[in-house]
């Protein structure tokens, strides 16, 4: 079974600056994989490795910092196959429309796939829309919220686990299926899968003839934080559970 | 213009259709069941095939929106409107504003990086999709005549089948309506310390949440419980955090709380920055005390 499993890049958040005037800062934030992609990626690991012969093939689009090698080993190190990337500065900060339509040619470019997974949301605009409508671009059906994944011949059944109740599907394939961060635990790799993941084959390309948003960031400022009384004591000191005791009764 | 509201529950169609009003001169509402009463100028009640997903819908509701001429679309962030919203986008050449908490100059305002900031989005497309989340037309009124328009299901040139449903087992509780809220976190070591939580809850009259490595992997509270990015969005008068370090995906399920209390036992926890009230100690050596003064 041949098995693609879409990523994004994003800033890693812990080291997103907020600044003076509230504008983020990224200087400091280095690329990492969108957490919850990992979940797929493994997901990705784990249908393969119940499919024997199965092929997994990491594909993400963005700006060229994407193009990282630490970052590419880590994709590598985790059951993954092979690496195809379109690195190209082009492709920052894309909406759903766009990325859709720069991962449809990279899918492409890369072969024919029976599953093409993704994560739940990414970490920086969460819209959960990549999965949608890429499978609109490339003409494919999309289960979303997939909790367990099970293919047989031409065709997957998958649970979905929605906010009241869990729907059993089933689907042809290919198709696109966005999973849930539940569906399987990133593994930790190790200093042999890492080694290893340098010998594996990645393609960085370029983006040729890139798409336009449809939509447009007017402003972005971290919020304004609320007022708080910050009013920090230490358990061990006398009167303190006293005191917080009684500031939690009086704010019921 | 003309808008169209798609909605699974009644609360969201009835405030969508209100919000829908303040940006369109006409407003068609889709709902999947009953529509509320005198909510739009026009209703479609979509009734999907049996084996079919609401997520197929799709197609219905495209051809809902071009024979209405319609020009926006407000959806219900649901799982299944969610995809609906992303192939509607998709077949009008646009990308679906998410999650939209506001309104203002016609731009959305929605989250970026799960609350480190907030972000305003406008199409450069003529055709604008929304998910919209509850609260953001608070003070808009529905009004209309509900005028019943039949809608034939299109179906998608690829259907997903529908094997079987089963219904999830809540909790019973809802934090979205809860005045006091408690959340555990990773300071809890055994499920058996909960019920320390627990008991403080039953004191304070406050429903129990979690931060999510207490529903995910552990499995220790429901999913439904968990709050922060993609989870539950609060914004109770008091909130209790309890072994929380307060991460932003975390923090801007709460950040909205009239107060917040807090206890950790590392004192150079992020929720220490962010707090009304902060005890620093071990939940353990905390609550039995903090329970007894109460």
């Amino acid at each position: 079974m041949e098995i693609a499993v879409l990523f994004k890049v994003v800033p890693d958040d812990q080291d997103i600056q907020v600044k003076a005037d509230r504008t983020l800062d990224f200087s400091k934030a280095k690329p990492k994989v969108s957490e919850y992609d990992l979940n797929a990626i493994e997901e990705a690991a784990q249908l393969a490795a119940a499919n024997p012969g199965s092929k997994v093939v990491a594909i993400t689009v963005g700006p060229k910092s994407i193009d990282d090698s630490k970052l590419k080993k880590n994709v590598l190190a985790r059951g993954v196959d092979e690496l195809v990337m379109v690195a190209d500065d082009s492709l920052d900060g894309l909406d759903a429309y766009a990325t859709a339509a720069a991962l449809a040619k990279a899918v492409e470019s890369a072969g024919s796939f029976d599953v093409l997974l993704a994560g739940d949301g990414s970490a920086d605009n969460y819209a959960q829309q990549v999965p949608v409508q890429l499978a609109c671009v490339m003409g494919l059906p999309v289960v979303t919220a997939a909790t367990k994944v099970d293919v047989d011949g031409a065709a997957a059944t998958i649970e979905r686990t929605l906010e009241d109740a869990v729907e059993t599907v089933r689907v042809a394939l290919p198709a696109v299926v966005a999973v849930t961060p539940d569906i399987a635990l990133p593994r930790i790799p190790g200093m042999k899968d890492i080694l290893a993941a340098g010998k594996k084959p990645a393609a960085i390309t370029a983006e040729q003839a890139p798409v336009a948003c449809a939509t447009e960031v007017v402003s972005c400022l971290a919020p304004e934080s609320a007022d708080r009384k910050l009013v920090v004591l230490d358990a061990k000191a006398d009167g303190a559970i006293d005191e917080f005791a009684a500031a939690l009764k009086a704010a019921l | 213009m003309k808008a169209l509201v798609i909605a699974e529950s009644a609360d969201a169609a009835r405030e969508l259709s209100a919000g829908a009003r303040t940006m369109a001169d006409e407003v068609v509402l889709a709902t999947f069941g009953e529509a509320p009463e005198a909510v739009a100028d026009k209703v479609a009640v979509i009734a999907v095939p049996e084996g079919a997903i609401v997520d197929d819908a799709a197609d219905t509701l495209l051809a809902l929106a071009d024979a209405e001429g319609v020009g926006v679309v407000l959806v219900e962030p649901t799982r299944h409107l969610k995809t609906v919203a992303g192939k509607i986008a998709a077949a009008k050449g646009t990308s679906t504003i998410t999650d939209v908490m506001s309104f203002a100059d016609g731009a959305a305002s929605a989250l970026y990086f799960g609350g480190v900031a907030e972000r305003a989005l406008k199409p450069s497309t003529d055709f604008a999709v929304y998910t919209v989340g509850s609260g953001a037309f608070a003070d808009a009124a529905a009004s209309g005549a509900n005028e019943a328009v039949s809608v034939d299901w299109v179906a998608p040139a690829k259907a997903v089948e529908l094997v079987s449903v089963a219904p999830v087992q809540k909790s019973g509780v809802d934090l979205n309506k809860a005045d006091v809220v408690v959340a555990a976190g990773r300071g809890f070591s055994e499920e058996a310390q909960l019920d320390m939580a627990r008991e403080l809850c039953d004191k304070i009259g406050g429903g129990l949440g979690c931060s999510r490595p207490l529903t995910e992997g552990v499995d220790w509270l429901p999913r439904e419980t968990y709050i922060g990015v993609s989870g539950l969005m609060l914004s109770p008068k008091v909130y209790v955090s309890l072994g929380i370090s307060g991460q932003m995906q975390h923090m801007v399920g709460a950040n909205r709380s009239g107060m917040i209390f807090a206890v950790n036992k590392d004192k150079n926890a992020p929720i220490f920055k962010q707090c009304d009230y902060g005890l620093v100690g071990d939940i353990v050596d905390v609550l039995p005390a903090l329970n007894a003064a109460l």
